[in-house]
């Protein structure tokens, strides 16, 4: 290797590694450093637009709940199924049920529970007098 | 936060293309290896493990894969290339072909440490880490593989002892 011999100077081969290290042009490294930068900034820009539109909310909501618009907000949805509840739900249906012959029959037993507890609210004899009525006297 | 291993890429660029130019040769394969590389390291960014090392030492893991991955492509010049006498313009240019042809002789072990010590700026510890050896073990090895490769710069190479441990460094 002449371009050795030629140079007069001590030869150190670890500094001849170093200095002679393989360099990329500098084009290439021009492209491809644009090219990781330029996907590093449309990551970022993602998560920014993300941050945003949670912090838009955030905001809105923070301001909603100080006028009581997070309360009108739950009971305009509550509206809103019970209006679909009666447009859905055909009410002639209903009548008809109320007029069975069930309940019909089991109308009246309900006002009569009712009565016994008003009777069991006033007082412990009329429940006596009713259950010795009803029931067979204890032969032994 | 996790830290981002590409946020300042022109040096890393520069010592990836070192390694892989001093495995596979300087040119248009190389950079696309380099290339290669940093696509891979870009989709797999979050799999980055700043315990497990530097940056460069993720990429040139990522890097060896490529190289690994691609097969023996290498096409070096012959042991002792005799080429014309530089001018002083052409030197550096010279001097790197001439050190690339003769780290081309060497055989695929020592032309990784060689890669990964001089190309890549490792030191022998981050090299041992990177390969799963010891420290030491490697420092005894890169010393084997600079002498082999005095062997094919000739006498005037040979002669000269090596001064520096910097390869412990």
């Amino acid at each position: 290797m002449r371009y050795w011999r030629r140079r007069h100077e001590p030869f150190d081969l670890e500094a001849e590694l170093k200095a002679g290290r393989p360099e990329p042009s500098p084009d290439f490294v021009r492209r491809l450093e644009a090219e990781v930068r330029d996907s590093g900034r449309t990551r970022v820009g993602g998560r920014l637009r993300v941050a945003l539109v949670g912090a838009v909310t955030a905001v809105m909501l923070i301001a909603l709940s100080g006028v009581g618009g997070a309360g009108y907000a739950a009971s305009a949805g509550r509206d809103a199924a019970v209006s679909v509840k009666r447009v859905v739900t055909p009410g002639d249906v209903v009548k008809v049920l109320k007029r069975s012959a069930a309940i019909d029959q089991y109308g009246p037993k309900k006002k009569a529970k009712k009565k016994a507890k008003k009777a069991k609210k006033k007082g412990k004899g009329a429940k006596g007098k009713v259950k010795a009525r009803t029931r067979p006297p204890f032969t032994g | 936060m996790r830290r981002d291993p590409l946020a300042n890429p022109e040096p890393l660029i520069r010592r990836v293309y070192a390694y892989v130019a001093y495995r596979v040769g300087d040119g248009p394969d190389a950079e696309d290896l380099t290339s290669e590389t940093f696509e891979r390291a870009l989709r797999y960014r979050k799999s980055y493990d700043p315990k497990k090392g530097e940056p460069v030492a993720w990429l040139l893991g990522i890097a060896k894969r490529c190289i690994d991955g691609r097969g023996p492509v290498l096409e070096f010049a012959s042991e002792h290339a005799d080429e014309p006498v530089p001018s002083n313009l052409e030197e550096d240019t010279v001097r790197r072909l001439t050190v690339a042809r003769a780290v081309g002789v060497l055989d695929e072990r020592d032309r990784e440490l060689i890669a990964l010590r001089y190309g890549a700026d490792l030191t022998a510890r981050q090299i041992a880490e990177l390969l799963g050896a010891r420290t030491n073990a490697i420092e005894v090895a890169l010393h084997r593989a600079l002498g082999r490769l005095r062997e094919t710069f000739g006498p005037e190479a040979e002669a000269e002892p090596v001064r520096k441990r910097e390869a412990s460094r």
